[in-house]
């Protein structure tokens, strides 16, 4: 019997989100099968769910014919099933051997077996056509060349049906093409695979079959590739939603000094030629695929990384921003990071003193002894006006919802009261009311004069509160979209920028 | 106010109190009211300042996610260095104490900028310089137990104020300007933030370098002050001096409610806990127990300690869980 994984009707909801609703999926042995959507579509969820990594809610699994839910990702394993995730999971002080047949080492008489280890490990790399010292230790490997082990490991398993999440996002075009190679022989030798990539031009070189994801739910099902243009996957991919959205579009007066300029910069990172200028009062979109570069320009602006050539204009003055601290206090520019509970809060603090972190200078009295008064003011003014649901000021930040934790990280920002705010990600993994609330708390604040740049993956937020859209792809801006808030127009202009066809 | 938050924010601190009321009741009970004679009293305070301090010469460094192994050798050291200066060099108390006060400051500093600039972890360099400490306390004092100074001294040491011993009255004092410290100051609150995360402090615009160096130096000022209790309250120093200083100064604050991976202070539990453990030390007094037994109970309490909070930490974070994205 050949190879066959049927995945029927499965949802999953996180709380707030509805990750997957009803999603059908079928891979076939002897073909590649491509899984598509825009970030938070919901497939790095489904294949979570594919590998028992998480549980689904309902619907049903199906591996050639047996039906049943992997309980873990060993499981998953022994029925065949590798997966490339798109985060690593490699050991970085093991060798390339020891990770690649990490699953399962070959033993004898319980005692790891070297040279049969050495002979797997080869064999998969061989197979990739990637020559490398076994013995080297995973953390002295370049990016891409992890990722090839990544590939090998699962490879090392002889699974039948093998999913790969983004395998191509950080190789070379040369790995790519061996990488084709590869799978083309997976293919041919009946097994089934699942492809997931950003890149239209690679999967239409590469695979047979599509499944599109859209919040959650699958729009197209399974579907013969060569059915579809790349505009109709496009389509497909953005698609027409959201349109009863009320948005409104903004006056933003650009006949004025932009507060921030840049020019021509260059940084440490591999940021090329960028230029681009922010005006009072304006949320200036920046949006692109998960590692075009768009953060770490933000982060090279606020001196976390090396500016190599080119100019940052402030209010017109060129400056050289050498750290955070001094893009907080001197420059007064903000930055809400993308990952809040890892990095913009202090879960041991109460929501107090979480807030009043950022001006602690602002509210001293006698002595240089800070007044809990004037802290408790302004903790209480911003709790009010994000609606923070906290029992008092003196709770812990550790012990509240994930939303009302966002809102701590971005309030200590607000009380910061700078000119300029970044603010990266505002959305990611808050429920549907939450983030209805904070775009509008930030088309507030910028009606209140404070310049925004806004980085965002998620094309209808972009969309509704953006004045302008940048758009960028490989450390470079490609595009500058004046944002009339029509959601078509602009959908497909800026899918355009970032996959030209 | 709210009282059911107060009460579950100040949960460590008030069993502890709990628990040092019925221990202290216990042992007045059992030996027929020895303990609540003048003497006994006296002995049980006076010997309660110097843990208080070193916790709190821990506490400062754990506030900071590191540790200060050396809490013993920078002690040793410096009431050795007080004491040597006193009787072989003659130098007049005040001075002597004072020097031996700013050498402990400045190894806090040194392990405060190595532990900046290597970016090596705090255990690694305070086990290297508690390592060298022990050398040089050894070549200071040799063999002897150094005690030819000042009778001024020792009268220092035991006199009292309202009742209370002066130094442990010196202990208090202490601790409530550490607490004050770090509640009531930009730069306590800023060392905070680098122990509870440290990224989020850098984006909020604080050194990390300034916080970490600032807790070591402090830590080592504590120490100083620790050691200036010890060389007026003993007979003499030898070089044994500050070797049992290292699990009693991670014991108070680990019992007392301070996280180890940092960001977070418990000056009043810091304080409760020495006082326990104190009393751990008289029952064996009391009742002529083993030795022994005293590591072996402070020993099973930290653990216990340590595994209670851990298990709670982990349990409100499922009940957190529940209501969040599983991501």
């Amino acid at each position: 019997m050949s190879t066959e994984l049927r995945v029927e009707k499965v949802s999953k909801s996180f709380p707030g989100v509805n990750a997957l609703n009803e999603v059908n999926l079928t891979l076939k042995g002897g073909s590649v099968h491509a899984l598509l959507g825009e970030n938070g579509a919901g497939k790095s969820t489904l294949i979570k769910i594919i590998t028992g990594v998480y549980r689904a809610d309902s619907g049903s699994l199906k591996t050639n014919g047996e039906e049943k839910f992997f309980e873990s990702p060993v499981e998953a394993t022994h029925a065949g099933i590798a997966v490339v995730h798109q985060e690593r999971n490699l050991i970085p002080e093991f060798s390339i051997e020891e990770n690649i047949t990490l699953h399962n080492p070959p033993t004898r008489l319980g005692i790891v077996d070297q040279s049969e280890r050495t002979r797997m490990a080869k064999e998969a790399l061989q197979t990739l056509g990637f020559e490398i010292d076994l013995q080297e230790r995973v953390k002295n490997l370049s990016v891409a060349q992890m990722q090839l082990v990544e590939i090998a490991k699962a490879l090392v398993t002889h699974a039948k049906i093998i999913l790969l999440d983004e395998p191509t996002a950080s190789i070379t075009n040369a790995e790519t093409v061996k990488l084709f190679k590869v799978i083309k022989n997976l293919k041919d030798s009946g097994s089934a695979i699942l492809f997931v990539s950003h890149k239209l031009e690679e999967v239409y070189e590469i695979c047979d079959t599509v499944t599109v994801l859209r919040d959650g739910e699958s729009i197209l099902q399974s579907q013969p590739l060569e059915n579809y243009k790349q505009s109709e996957v496009v389509d497909a991919m953005v698609g027409r939603h959201l349109t009863d959205r009320k948005v409104e579009l903004r006056e933003v007066n650009r006949n004025v000094m932009p507060v921030l300029e840049l020019v021509d910069v260059q940084t440490a990172l591999g940021h090329e030629k960028i230029s681009f200028s922010l005006y009072p009062g304006e949320i200036l979109g920046m949006y692109g695929l998960v590692g075009a570069g768009r953060s770490e320009l933000a982060r090279s602006v606020l001196g976390l990384h090396k500016i190599t050539s080119g100019e940052v204009k402030l209010n017109g003055q060129v400056v050289h921003i050498k750290t955070l601290r001094d893009a907080l206090h001197i420059h007064h520019i903000g930055y809400v990071t993308e990952n809040r509970k890892e990095e913009g809060l202090f879960l041991t603090f109460p929501v107090r003193k979480n807030i009043s972190i950022t001006v602690l200078s602002r509210i001293l009295q006698k002595l240089g002894i800070i007044s809990f008064q004037k802290e408790d003011a302004i903790s209480s003014k911003y709790v009010e006006r994000l609606g923070i649901k906290v029992v008092d000021n003196n709770q812990l930040a550790g012990t509240l919802s994930g939303g009302n934790q966002q809102k701590v990280s971005v309030a200590k920002w607000l009380a910061a009261e700078t000119n300029i705010l970044i603010i990266d990600e505002p959305t990611v993994g808050v429920d549907v009311r939450t983030k209805a609330s904070f775009h509008e708390l930030i088309i507030e604040l910028a009606n209140t004069g404070l310049s925004i740049i806004l980085i965002s993956s998620d094309l209808p937020e972009m969309i509704t509160i953006a004045d302008r859209i940048l758009v960028m792809r490989d450390y470079e801006l490609v595009d500058n979209i004046h944002n009339i808030k029509d959601y078509p127009t602009i959908s497909r202009a800026v899918m355009t920028a970032i996959h030209p066809v | 106010m709210n009282f059911k938050l107060f009460f579950k924010h100040r949960a460590t601190e008030l069993s502890l109190t709990i628990i040092f009321v019925v221990g202290f009741a216990l042992l007045v009970a059992t030996s027929g009211g020895v303990l609540l004679t003048r003497q006994s009293l006296q002995g049980f305070l006076t010997y309660l300042a110097v843990p208080i301090v070193i916790g709190m010469a821990q506490m400062v460094v754990l506030a900071i996610g590191q540790m200060n192994l050396a809490v013993g050798a920078m002690g040793g050291v410096s009431a050795a260095i007080m004491a040597v200066l006193m009787a072989d060099h003659h130098l007049p108390i005040w001075l002597a104490l004072l020097i031996g006060f700013l050498s402990a400051t400045a190894v806090g500093a040194i392990n405060g900028a190595l532990v900046v600039i290597t970016q090596l972890n705090g255990f690694i360099i305070t086990l290297g310089t508690m390592t060298i400490l022990l050398g040089f306390q050894y070549r200071l004092v040799r063999t002897f137990t150094v005690d030819s100074y000042p009778k001024s001294l020792p009268d220092f040491g035991n006199k009292n104020i309202l009742g209370f011993p002066l130094i442990l009255v010196i202990a208090f004092v202490t601790s409530v300007l550490l607490s004050l410290f770090f509640s009531r100051t930009v730069t306590g609150r800023q060392v905070l933030a680098t122990g509870g995360n440290h990224i989020a402090a850098r984006l909020s615009g604080i050194s990390n370098g300034r916080s970490v160096f600032i807790a070591h130096t402090l830590s080592g000022s504590l120490v100083g002050i620790a050691a200036i209790i010890t060389i007026s309250s003993l007979p003499g120093i030898n070089r044994s001096i500050g070797g049992d200083w290292m699990l009693a100064s991670f014991a108070a604050p680990i019992i007392g409610g301070v996280l180890m991976a940092g960001g977070t202070v418990a000056v009043f539990g810091t304080v409760v806990a020495a006082g326990v453990v104190r009393l751990v030390d008289i029952a064996r007094a009391q009742y002529s127990l083993d030795p022994s037994i005293v590591s072996l109970t402070v020993g099973i309490v930290v653990l216990s300690t340590v595994a209670l909070s851990e298990w709670r930490r982990r349990s409100s974070q499922r009940a957190l869980e529940g209501k969040k994205d599983a991501k």
